[in-house]
């Protein structure tokens, strides 16, 4: 039998996708089981069994949306294609800096989804768990595509980059993340902590923490937020506390989908009219009275009850 | 002798593949019967790792270990919320902390955690000897009663005196 070679699948990867994401499932499923028999031991409080699953069917309910509009993607990025400027060559190099601008364009869109009102109520789902075990990686959204998350990814076709490399390194970063949601690993090698976004720097990310508020926004490489001043490393003296500023309360899954939505729609409604747009576009937290509980706003108001002011 | 029944089986089962196969592959059918055996298998992995997740009892029985904690919760969900009062539930499943201000948050158990919502007016709330019945506008949160004991009576007296805006909503939040 003739296994196809690296170079053939590179290319068949570019010209039609290959989602990695599927493959992946099996070793999602064998990983939960041997984080629940790690938190069994060590930990039993890190899992939840009504949290993980709400967390799990948000995950399935999530690839069934993208399932259904995967086919809209894929036309939007064909497009763009289709017009493009330039065409970037599908050889080893160029799948490095696809992987690569494709993580910088997760960490825009990512920081967009928790400074954008309108991105955060898409995204909100995947941070309302209280815990943070292996089954919140897969507590993913129903509504990114109303949301237009997908914009922020495509974009490199219409610069030459062919959609299903796109969509391949797309997988990638996914796949990758998946294993960051543990609390099972303290801290990895100096050298990878500074390069690579590890477990501990994402803990930081799911804090509720005033000091870790709106932190670590990376998918893979966590230099970019080294590099846009967003890093805020992991302390062993204020232990990660995960979730949201305001804490559902519930595992009922239609709350988890869409209560943001329906909260904009509330406030909407009632602000005045030079004031709705705001709550779509402005940070979470923002009102249009000043009110405002903004991560920058408990912040401020953290270290201001801190003795002296100003915490270490 | 050739056993007819074994061998209309074999045909049967033969027969079923083949239908199989053909609806797979047919371009109006196939990919809606296939994202149906996805989520089948998905929903069956699903309620087998809930099940497994109940069966080593994980998340366990949390309680509010005492007037410490309690307090530590309430600044957890208010930071910087500094706690003056604090009565905790006999079964330690809920608790009431006040500040110097006269804010009060009430603390109850979610799952293997605590949620904390202020609590702004006296509506709803309801004294039975020793149980106290709370009420914070957010339907999410839900009533909670507490068996706060002889304390019950002093804290309703005092709760009566809240006269805040009751939240009909939650507001949009950061994260």
């Amino acid at each position: 039998m003739n296994l196809p070679s690296i170079a053939a699948i590179a290319h068949q990867a570019a010209a039609a996708g290959l989602d990695i994401v599927p493959f992946a499932v099996p070793l999602f499923v064998l990983a939960i089981v041997l984080e629940m028999v790690w938190a069994a031991r060590h930990a039993p409080g890190a899992y939840e069994p009504g949290d993980t699953l709400t967390s799990l069917l948000m995950g399935l309910g999530s690839t069934i949306a993208g399932g259904l509009v995967a086919s809209a993607i894929v036309v939007a990025a064909g497009w763009l294609y289709a017009h493009r400027v330039a065409t970037v060559p599908v050889v080893w190099w160029t799948w490095i800096a696809v992987f690569v601008v494709d993580d910088f364009n997760y960490y825009w869109f990512h920081r967009t989804a928790h400074r954008v009102r309108w991105f955060w109520a898409s995204h909100v789902n995947h941070h309302s768990s209280q815990h943070y075990n292996l089954s919140t990686a897969l507590r993913q959204t129903w509504t990114g595509f109303p949301a237009l998350s997908f914009a922020w990814r495509i974009w490199p076709a219409f610069f030459g980059v062919a959609p299903g490399m796109l969509l391949t390194v797309g997988g990638i970063n996914l796949v990758y993340q998946f294993w960051i949601h543990t609390e099972a690993v303290h801290r990895m090698p100096r050298w990878f902590e500074a390069v690579m976004n590890t477990p501990s720097h994402h803990r930081v990310h799911h804090g509720t923490n005033p000091r870790y508020l709106d932190r670590n926004y990376a998918g893979v490489l966590i230099v970019w937020d080294r590099l846009f001043k967003s890093f805020e490393p992991e302390r062993d003296d204020d232990p990660v506390r995960y979730g949201i500023v305001h804490q559902l309360g519930t595992f009922a899954l239609t709350t988890v989908a869409f209560h943001e939505w329906r909260a904009i729609g509330r406030d909407v409604w009632h602000a005045p009219l030079l004031a709705k747009l705001g709550y779509l576009v402005r940070e979470p937290g923002w009102r249009h009275d000043g009110n405002h509980t903004t991560s920058a706003v408990i912040r401020e108001r953290w270290r201001a009850a801190q003795p002296g002011g100003e915490p270490d | 002798m050739t056993p007819q029944p074994q061998a209309h089986a074999v045909e049967a089962h033969a027969h079923l593949g083949a239908t199989i196969a053909a609806l797979f592959a047919r371009p109006d059918v196939g990919p809606w019967l296939m994202l149906a055996v996805q989520v089948t298998v998905s929903l069956i992995l699903i309620l087998a790792l809930y099940w497994l997740a109940r069966a080593m009892r994980l998340g366990g029985d949390v309680r509010i270990a005492d007037a410490a904690h309690a307090a530590a919760l309430a600044e957890a969900t208010f930071p910087g919320f500094a706690a003056e009062e604090i009565t905790v539930d006999r079964a330690r499943i809920g608790a009431l902390v006040r500040n110097r201000a006269g804010h009060v948050v009430l603390i109850r158990r979610h799952g293997a955690r605590f949620v904390g919502r202020e609590l702004t007016h006296h509506k709803g709330i309801r004294l039975d000897r020793h149980t106290l019945t709370l009420e914070t506008g957010d339907p999410r949160f839900g009533p909670l009663t507490l068996d706060l004991g002889a304390e019950a009576q002093t804290w309703a007296a005092s709760l009566r005196r809240l006269h805040g805006e009751m939240p009909d909503h939650v507001s949009g939040h950061a994260s």
